[in-house]
């Protein structure tokens, strides 16, 4: 019996340490932040003449591969899988872009006091997904938001 | 592998991974001045093909104003729906409509009038 159960135990604790390793790999990509349903984003609405972007994540797939969001350059945030965040600008013309293997871009406008939703999907790659902005309607980006978690800073 | 599979195999690979696929583009001068054309309402769903397999509706319902002219026709715009050219990236887009059809878009951003392959009816309801 001794003999049986010391055959077993090593399958067990393979069977453990994958799990654990699924468990870990799953985790560190788990998105922490509050859900936008539950703690909406401070502050509530962007300074008088500003307009506001929301840019979030709501594929899974290719969870791996979370590229920087740049704004007009500037990196703005992450392509988290599950994840929101969001920045205030001046109205304008506004260039979003995310890199992998290749750079993906959306242009759009912004006015005042206006909210502008971006999705980021993701698409096939030749050796990585390619993370794609996307501008999508109000209604529908205000919708995804609610259980997504926040990711800025 | 005989060479010219590998030589396509190639090509299509890197055509998956890399740019190669652009919405026509011309600059063009939008005189906002000029914004004569009068607001409408789209009376049915228009499904527009932009070209390299995508396609945009542009939705029964939504009120279209007009934002000013281009010499391909007047340009409007709506908030009732976003609207986005797409090839290898996406572009906002307005839609241009002269005598009543809908000729292509004006990309703001990019300042471009972006043509459709063939101009196009649209059920208007003209606006007050």
């Amino acid at each position: 019996m001794a003999t049986v159960q010391g055959k077993e135990m090593p399958k067990r604790s393979a069977s453990l340490l994958f799990a654990a390793a699924v468990c870990l790999f799953l985790g560190a990509c788990a998105t922490s932040g509050p859900k936008f349903s539950e703690a909406r984003p401070f502050p509530a609405t962007p300074a008088a003449g500003d307009g506001r972007i929301y840019v979030y994540r709501t594929a899974v797939l290719g969870m791996a591969v979370q590229p920087e969001v740049r704004i007009n350059g500037e990196v703005v945030g992450t392509a988290t899988p599950n994840g929101y965040f969001f920045v205030d600008r001046k109205p304008g013309n506004y260039e979003i872009t995310t890199t992998t293997e290749v750079e993906r871009k959306l242009s759009l406008t912004l006015d005042k006091d206006q909210t502008r939703y971006v999705r980021l999907g993701i698409s096939m790659g030749f050796f990585v997904g390619h993370v794609y902005p996307e501008l999508v309607d109000t209604d529908v980006g205000a919708k995804e938001l609610q259980d997504l978690r926040y990711t800025g800073k | 592998m005989h060479p010219w599979l590998a030589w396509c195999a190639a090509a299509l690979l890197g055509a998956c991974a890399f740019d190669v696929i652009h919405v026509d583009q011309r600059p063009t001068q939008l005189e906002s001045a000029s914004a004569s054309g009068r607001p409408f309402e789209l009376a049915a769903d228009v499904d527009v093909d932009i070209g390299f397999g995508y396609h945009r509706i542009l939705k029964k319902g939504t009120k279209w104003r007009s934002l000013g002219r281009l010499p391909q026709g007047d340009v409007y715009t709506t908030s009732d729906q976003v609207l986005t050219v797409e090839a290898s990236n996406i572009q906002e887009a307005y839609i241009v409509i002269e005598s009543r059809k809908l000729v292509g878009f004006y990309l703001p951003v990019e300042k471009t009038f972006s043509p459709l392959g063939q101009r196009m009816d649209l059920a208007m309801k003209d606006l007050p």
